[in-house]
């Protein structure tokens, strides 16, 4: 079983995102879930969102997560969110920053010794998209660290997710999937 | 099963159903069998079911009665649509006479009369109608 | 004609989702509705759908539950199929109509996303709303995850129109934790799931003017127990319509639903009798246990009303000891669970350990680790052959251990 936990602000997509990724994996045959907690939660406040996947059908309904990827969409998370909450020993941050990854540790250094990557995803989805809606490179950025999908097979089924919307809005997100695949380090 | 009520003639027999005898749902109808124009057709006429209210007589919780007087209504029909009873008997817009079966004796139809004198009013329900028209009020004076 | 919507094989619905999708399939006329947090999301997927061109009938915004139970049960025994979703408070308010809607043996569904009730105000799940309707007359079915609530949503039609029940269905499912939880789901294709649901057969309608019907009747004593009693003779007869509906929609998909749901029972010793999720969940940990050498299963109600007593006297037949886990206040007794299980057991002549543990309410999360504790104190209870634990105690709660007896 594969856990991803999402560190986002109400409104920039997380649960967008976390079911986009549910679909894209759920097309490949394995068993996915998405889900968030919900507070009262208005716009721009933090919030976690989640997946699971797995070759299995899903069981598992307890909101209790030791990721193994967390995803933090948000620049500010970093320091306000419990971002290591029941991390194990293994568990890969990918981080929304525009600083280096040395700056970024040295400005948190609770992320000091862990497998961290960064990628500016707001910049990228400012860029790209025109807005910052930071999930779609936040997807890119973990298909290349984890190896999912390769890049071409997730594009095209995103395309697939996201077939419903005008084209201007497809190519878009194209765009900011594959340049945070390329610029995640 | 559940008995056609349509079927049952006798009010008495309802009572007696057993539990796996009722319509379930409690749902009453109004006719023995199919009315395809009820508006077309005479209330005496009406082939009612015994469930329907039409059966049932309130007649008897009534102390005072309203008599009806020929002389001075208009056929306006007030009466008619304001009972509460459907106990106006109205053919073509020509009002008949109260039927007593049903009348309540409420007194709504002698209020909302406009004539002048009213040409229903209330009663002891023992006078007899012919006592009652014979001393029937005079036209009142606009003051 | 309502346009055909394409379908995956496999989509990816939370239960708010899949519980839309269903009602659109079913074709309903009136979908009289007030929307309410968790459930909200149905009622909204549903009006985009008519919106969109992919549902026939009529959507009525009112003005409160209370109204869309109302308008449900005028749509009803006016004599077309109505449906509509509610949780929560909204629930509370609908109670009145919800004991019109069965007592006028009137085939409405409604699927019940369930949530706390206030005070305090909380939005997220428990079953406080399923525990307060129980009694209300109508089908209950239970759903564990979207598909399932997809699946019941479906069949309920069935079983309520079916002409031998004629009673209002409800299908729960768990605020949040399955109503925004997106996970794989089968659906049947537009022509199959309508074909399945089939024509709504009027009965008494109120629309057939050539045969006037009055609906909503007064009975005093005269005839009101019997009404009462005929009412509650057609919910327990309903089982056999059930299992009928269980069976063909297992035969459609090859998804199986029995009146109690197990799940390694066959040699348990030990169990956990619970709804909702958690019942999933509760799997996970039965699964550690036996790896530990302790023979843990699970049981759970697929359909709360009519109660499978019979079916849950048998599957019990054999355990030690037995966990009821209620997710809502019980206000000053045991839970229902430990209340109807225990009365089935005794009645059958058995007298295992039952336990009573109240957990997750306002939406505390259930973890499998809390499951496990249970599983350990009943571990206890079965090798002492008596209770060594109090009877009802609360799970997951901060603050000194509270229990009772
Ligand atoms: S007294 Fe009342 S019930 Fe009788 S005819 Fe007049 S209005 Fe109708
Ligand atoms: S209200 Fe008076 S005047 Fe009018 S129809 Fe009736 S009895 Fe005649």
């Amino acid at each position: 079983m594969l856990e991803i936990r999402w560190h986002s602000r109400a409104g920039q997509g997380a649960v967008t995102g976390a079911k986009g990724l549910a679909d894209v994996v759920a097309n490949t045959g394995k068993y996915v879930q998405a889900f968030a907690f919900y507070g009262s939660a208005k716009r721009g406040a933090a919030m976690t969102a989640y997946n699971r996947v797995d070759e299995q059908p899903i069981l598992n309904h307890e909101k209790f997560m030791r990721p193994d990827y967390v995803l933090v969409i948000d620049p500010g998370l970093t320091y306000t969110a419990d971002i290591t909450a029941n991390e194990k020993e293994n568990t890969k941050y990918i981080i929304t920053t525009h600083l280096s990854k040395e700056e970024l540790i040295k400005s948190q250094p609770k992320l000091e010794g862990k497998e961290v990557y960064v990628v500016d995803c707001m910049q990228i989805s400012l860029d790209t998209i025109g807005r910052a809606i930071p999930n779609a490179p936040m997807l890119g950025a973990l298909m290349k660290v984890s190896g999912m999908f390769d890049l071409d097979y997730f594009k095209g089924a995103m395309k697939k997710v996201l077939s419903k919307f005008p084209q201007k809005i497809i190519d878009a997100n194209m765009a900011a999937i594959e340049r945070a695949y390329n610029e995640v380090h | 099963m559940a008995k056609d009520l349509k079927e049952i003639k006798d009010i008495e027999e309802i009572k007696e159903l057993g539990w796996d005898e009722l319509l379930p749902g409690a749902a009453l109808f109004s006719f023995r069998e199919p009315v395809e124009d009820v508006a077309e057709i005479p209330m005496e006429e009406r082939p009612y079911a015994p469930t329907n209210s039409h059966e049932w007589q309130v007649g008897d919780w009534r102390v005072e009665k309203p008599v009806y007087n020929r002389d001075y209504c208009i056929d306006c029909q007030f009466c008619w649509v304001f009972c509460p009873d459907m106990s106006i008997l109205s053919r073509d817009k020509k009002m008949i006479g109260v039927v007593y079966e049903h009348c309540k004796g409420c007194g709504i139809c002698v209020e909302v009369c406009p004539t002048n004198p009213k040409s229903l009013l209330m009663f002891p329900e023992h006078m007899d109608n012919q006592e009652a028209l014979a001393m029937w009020p005079k036209k009142e004076e606009k003051k | 004609m309502a346009k055909k919507y394409e379908l995956n094989e496999v989509e990816v619905w939370d239960g708010n989702m899949a519980a839309a999708h269903a009602l659109r399939q079913a074709d309903i006329d009136i979908v009289a509705a007030y929307p309410i947090t968790p459930s909200t999301p149905i009622v909204q997927n549903y009006s985009k759908f008519l919106a969109d061109g992919y549902v026939d009938g009529e959507f009525i915004m009112v003005e409160s539950e209370h109204s869309a139970m109302s308008g449900c049960v005028a749509a009803s025994a006016a004599g077309v199929r109505a449906a509509t979703a509610t949780s929560s408070q909204g629930f509370a308010l609908m109670v009145e109509v919800l004991y019109q809607a069965s007592g006028m043996r009137l085939p409405i569904v409604l699927t019940v996303v369930n949530r706390a009730l206030a005070a305090p105000l909380n939005v997220n799940g428990d079953h406080s709303d399923m525990y307060l309707g129980r009694d209300a007359g109508w089908i209950n079915l239970c759903s564990y995850n979207p598909q399932e609530a997809y699946d019941l949503t479906l069949m309920a039609f069935r079983i309520g129109e079916d002409l031998n029940v004629r009673l209002p269905v409800m299908v729960h499912q768990d605020g949040f934790i399955c109503s925004h939880t997106a996970q794989n789901v089968r659906p049947l294709q537009d022509e199959e799931a309508r074909e399945f649901v089939g024509e709504f057969k009027p009965v008494n309608s109120m629309l057939d003017v050539a045969n006037p019907v009055t609906h909503g009747v007064q009975t005093e004593e005269d005839w009101h127990f019997e009404h009462k009693a005929r009412q509650h003779n057609d919910l327990m007869n309903s089982m056999k319509t059930i299992n009928e509906v269980f069976a063909e929609f297992k035969d459609r998909t090859g998804r199986e639903y029995t009146p109690v749901y197990t799940y390694k029972m066959d040699d348990a010793d030990v169990a956990i009798f619970a709804l909702g999720t958690t019942v999933e969940s509760a799997r996970i940990a039965a699964d550690q246990m036996r790896q530990k050498g302790i023979k843990a299963g699970v049981v759970s109600l697929r359909v709360l009303r009519p109660f499978p007593f019979k079916e849950v006297q048998e599957v019990l037949s054999n355990v030690k000891a037995v966990a009821t886990l209620d997710r809502s206040a019980p206000g000053g007794t045991f839970g229902m669970l430990f209340n109807e299980i225990s009365a089935a057991l005794l009645a059958g002549g058995k007298k295992p350990v039952v336990l009573n543990y109240i957990y997750g309410l306002g939406g505390r999360d259930t973890t499998i680790n809390m499951l496990k504790e249970v599983y350990e104190d009943l571990d206890k209870c079965a090798k002492a052959g008596e209770a060594v634990v109090p009877l009802q105690q609360f799970l997951g709660l901060r603050g000194p251990k509270l229990s009772f007896y």
